[in-house]
């Protein structure tokens, strides 16, 4: 078995790395001449603000131009609480300055909820600077009398110091490490990509945008802290917009999500001005280097660290690929792969399941965009454990009917039920969260998470890793450990609906999920939608272009034409519609 | 009351000058340009050395000055043009960030990090309203802002030019597949952009606090006005940019709430995002 495969390396490895980093950090601060100690502790509060970012700006893809303003305001409550004499001790100054950091990250991240993009960065744009006028003029508490902050107990050496603040980076750096890899980073990640997609995992937006900046700010707010414990007086020109520019230029080309860049970036934060200061040239220029890198960066698109992992996993494939050729050779056609699926035109109906209680009700559905009428009065009842193929020319209003049941499209008319339950009101999130799920014509896949991370994050529950593996065989799929980045677009739809099938819904509406299948992959896919039901207790809608795999999958159909239901029920009847024939191949060429 | 929004008209002028040069780069060449105060900041400084170090005459070096200004803008709009030419407004955007930083550093090894002892061109009273004086500058900011968007508005409705950069920034493969060359076209935009701010950078320096930060900062307040036009609208650019200045004019008279002057620009951004985003509840259309 690899090394890396054993569940103990698996778990275990992030903590290795911080015992070891732990020993590095005491070395240095050993070892190091007193002035590069110093410089150490700058590097250290850097990196811990530069892993902020890289959460806000690398994972969850907004633009947050503030960094060092949070970064301020932990420095101020850490030295507005050391200059009251609170209770507590540095630690718990720190702490209380993060918790105020997070906060106001979460009120600068309120409007975030409604802009995204540019208009983001113009918000915390505007906060910086507004910000930064209003520190040079109250200044930081204890500042005008000469009150510096102290230094926690066992730790006021520059030295001992030091080995603080790295204790502070590697727990930092732990718990983003583990908020990464869980839900929380998934849905960081999911949100950067889309957030429709990240909806109708049954992930709230909200919520995953607001975490992403409390967390952020909270980052910022202990490496304020720390710099304040560092030179006692913290100054305002320490944590100005052009810093927090600076800082956001870094964390982008340094790719800061990955928590080795961001420690890197923040050792090149320290390191570059050093340098020149050495070679006699004026530190200014480091930025003049950081704006020179970052257009490139942001131009390309690409980052060090990005490039660097990209590189090394080219590498691995290569190698696999290679050991794979080799056990295929020895193993010539002893495959134990999925059987050939076996698809007909003929239906593969039958098995009573037309009929039983319904799960979805749709009364009456009524959706209008200005004078169109895209739904009129829809009303569709899809039984238990059934699969209903909704059909019908482009645009007839069929994705605008999984939109509207799935909760995307507000204010429509007539009434939807899941197992007799109205859903009106309910946002997508509540309703996917309800056992209402869809799939995206799109690709909604966000290319950051693993296959893995990804299913674990649309399922919403706990799944042992045989679970995942086996319904990734059963569609198909490429293996769980696969990166979705380098998954073809077809194939990610497939991983979309095993993703959404380890869900367990009570529904599944699969909006044209064929598409960009081949030939072979379509009928394979056919004969696996078949089998949901009965296998895994889902009742499908399949919207579908494709009446081969209509024909050989939906006992029931529903066809659907300028927004109305020409003709439903069982599969024949259905087809052999005149009105039906009419739509979809003209008058004239009727057959 | 009123004397605080009247003197705090001519800043106001201001924003409304650079928020139309953003309106317009974010139009026609689909970006919000972070930069835009900055690269007329660093040619405001470079007039001013060319005359009190160079010893050119006031007019010469403001020229250059505005030039230099107007050639920085299109360097950055080649770039974008050149590397950025499919993608979207916000990575457009986020890449004039690069420059926002490279050019306040430069600035600050070029000049010194002091503010810079500007020569007013235009100063002095021009008239007097209900014992309020108004002075030529408010005049000449106000009145750049409106002859800038009036110009454009026309530019772009009557002229051929106009209906190639419409053409451009709305359908830009189409155009191009019709025969329009984009990128000397978007260089242009850029480049005029540059000059306008620039000129006005010049012109407001002497009665603003002008160290480079501060002007290159102005792209807040030049943000926000050109957020009440929703980036697209030039007429109420210019009132959102004399809202503003005349705002923080009240606002700087209160004693008690002038620390609320500092946040007003950012308030003004978050209230005008949050009215006109109300409805865009998701990141795609469909």
């Amino acid at each position: 078995m690899p090394l890396a495969d054993n569940r103990w390396v698996r778990r275990g490895w992030p903590l290795a790395v911080a015992v070891v980093a732990l020993a590095v950090g005491y070395a240095l601060s050993v070892g190091l001449n007193g002035y590069f100690v110093f410089l150490a502790v700058s590097a250290v509060t850097a990196a811990i603000a530069i892993l902020g970012l890289g959460i806000v700006t690398g994972s969850a893809g907004m633009i947050a131009l503030c960094q060092l303003t949070f970064a301020a305001i932990g420095a101020w409550v850490t030295a507005g609480l050391n200059y009251v004499h609170a209770p507590g001790g540095f630690v718990v100054w720190l702490i209380a300055g993060t918790t105020a950091a997070g906060a106001a990250g979460v009120l600068v991240g309120l409007p975030a909820l409604r802009l995204r993009g540019v208009n983001l960065a113009v918000v915390t744009l505007g906060f910086a600077a507004a910000a930064d006028v209003t520190l040079v003029q109250i200044q930081f508490p204890g500042s005008a009398d000469g009150v510096g902050v102290d230094r926690p107990t066992g730790f006021e050496t520059d030295r001992s110091y030091f080995f603080f603040s790295v204790i502070v980076l590697i727990v930092c750096a732990l718990a983003v490490f583990f908020l990464q890899r869980g839900r929380i980073g998934s849905s960081w990640k999911s949100v950067a990509f889309s957030e429709r997609g990240t909806a109708a995992a049954g992930q709230s937006v909200q919520s995953a945008k607001l975490t992403a900046f409390a967390v952020s700010a909270a980052l910022g707010g202990v490496s304020g802290g720390l710099l304040a414990g560092q030179v006692g007086l913290p100054l305002a020109s320490s944590f100005s917009p052009l810093q927090s520019l600076a800082l956001y230029v870094l964390a982008v080309m340094s790719g800061a999500h990955l928590i080795d860049m961001a420690v890197f970036g923040g050792i090149l934060w320290i390191l570059v001005p050093e340098l020149l200061k050495r070679w006699g040239i004026p530190q200014d220029w480091g930025f003049v280097i950081f704006g020179v890198l970052g257009v490139q960066a942001l131009t390309s698109g690409t980052n060090l660290g990005q490039g660097i992992r990209n590189m090394i996993w080219k590498r691995q494939y290569r190698r696999r690929a290679a050991g794979r050729r080799v056990d295929a050779a020895a193993a010539v056609d002893g495959i134990d792969g999925v059987a050939d699926p076996v698809t007909t035109t003929t239906v593969a109906t039958s098995k009573g399941a037309t009929a039983g209680p319904a799960v979805l009700t749709v009364e009456g559905l009524t959706v209008q965009f200005g004078a169109l009428k895209a739904l009129d009065d829809v009303s569709v009842e899809v039984p238990a454990g059934s699969i209903m193929g909704l059909i019908g020319p482009n645009g007839a209003g069929k994705s605008t009917f999984v939109d509207a049941i799935s909760g995307f499209v507000r204010g429509h008319g007539g009434r939807v039920l899941l197992d007799g339950h109205d859903l009106a009101g309910l946002s997508p999130t509540r309703r996917a969260r309800l056992g209402l799920r869809r799939t995206f014509q799109q690709d909604r896949v966000p290319p950051a998470l693993t296959i893995d991370a990804y299913a674990r994050f649309v399922a919403r529950r706990r799944l042992d890793a045989e679970d995942v593996e086996s319904t990734l065989a059963f569609f198909g799929c490429p293996p769980a450990h696969a990166r979705l980045s380098s998954v073809d677009v077809g194939t990610r739809r497939l991983v979309e609906v095993a993703a959404n099938v380890l869900a367990r819904p009570r529904v599944l509406l699969l909006d044209e999920p064929a598409a960009g299948l081949s030939h072979e992959e379509h009928l394979a896919l056919a004969t696996r939608i078949r089998e949901l039901p009965e296998r895994f207790g889902i009742s499908v809608v399949i919207i579908e272009h494709d009446l081969d795999l209509v024909r050989s999958v939906c006992p029931r159909l529903t066809v659907l034409d300028f927004g109305r239901v020409l003709a439903s029920g069982p599969q024949e009847e259905v087809l052999d519609d005149p009105a039906v024939m009419k739509a979809y191949m003209g008058e004239t060429e009727m057959l | 009351m009123i004397q605080g929004a009247l003197a705090g008209l001519a800043a106001g002028g201001l924003y409304a000058v650079l928020g139309v040069c953003l309106t317009l780069m974010s139009r026609l060449v689909r970006v919000v340009n972070f930069s835009q105060a900055a690269t007329g900041m660093f040619g405001a400084f470079c007039a001013v050395w060319l005359v009190t170090k160079a010893g050119l005459p006031i007019w010469a070096g403001s020229i250059i000055g505005v030039l230099i200004g107007g050639l920085l803008a299109a360097v950055i709009g080649w770039i974008a043009a050149t590397w950025l030419s499919e993608a979207d407004t916000t990575t457009r955007s986020a890449m004039t960030v690069g420059p926002l930083l490279l050019l306040i550093s430069l600035s600050f090894i070029l000049f010194g990090n002091k503010p810079q002892p500007f020569a007013p061109i235009i100063a002095g009273p021009a008239f007097t309203v209900g014992g309020v004086v108004i002075s030529q500058l408010t005049l000449a900011t106000v009145g750049l802002a409106i002859v800038v968007a009036v110009a454009v508005h026309f530019l772009l409705a009557r002229t051929k030019v106009g209906t190639r950069l419409r053409a451009l920034s709305e359908r830009p493969t189409t155009a191009e597949l019709l025969g329009i060359r984009s990128r000397p076209l978007q260089v242009a935009v850029w480049f005029v952009t540059g000059i306008i701010s620039a000129l006005v950078i010049i012109i407001v320096a002497p009665s603003q606090s002008n160290d480079a930060t501060s002007l290159s900062m102005l792209i807040v307040p030049a943000a926000a006005s050109a957020l009440l036009g929703g980036f697209r609208r030039l007429d109420l650019t210019v009132i959102g940019g004399i809202v503003l200045g005349m705002l923080s004019g009240v606002v700087a008279q209160i004693g008690q709430i002038s620390a609320v002057r500092n946040f007003l620009p950012f308030l003004f951004i978050v209230v005008l995002l949050l009215w006109s985003q109300r409805k865009e509840v998701w990141d795609a259309a469909r």
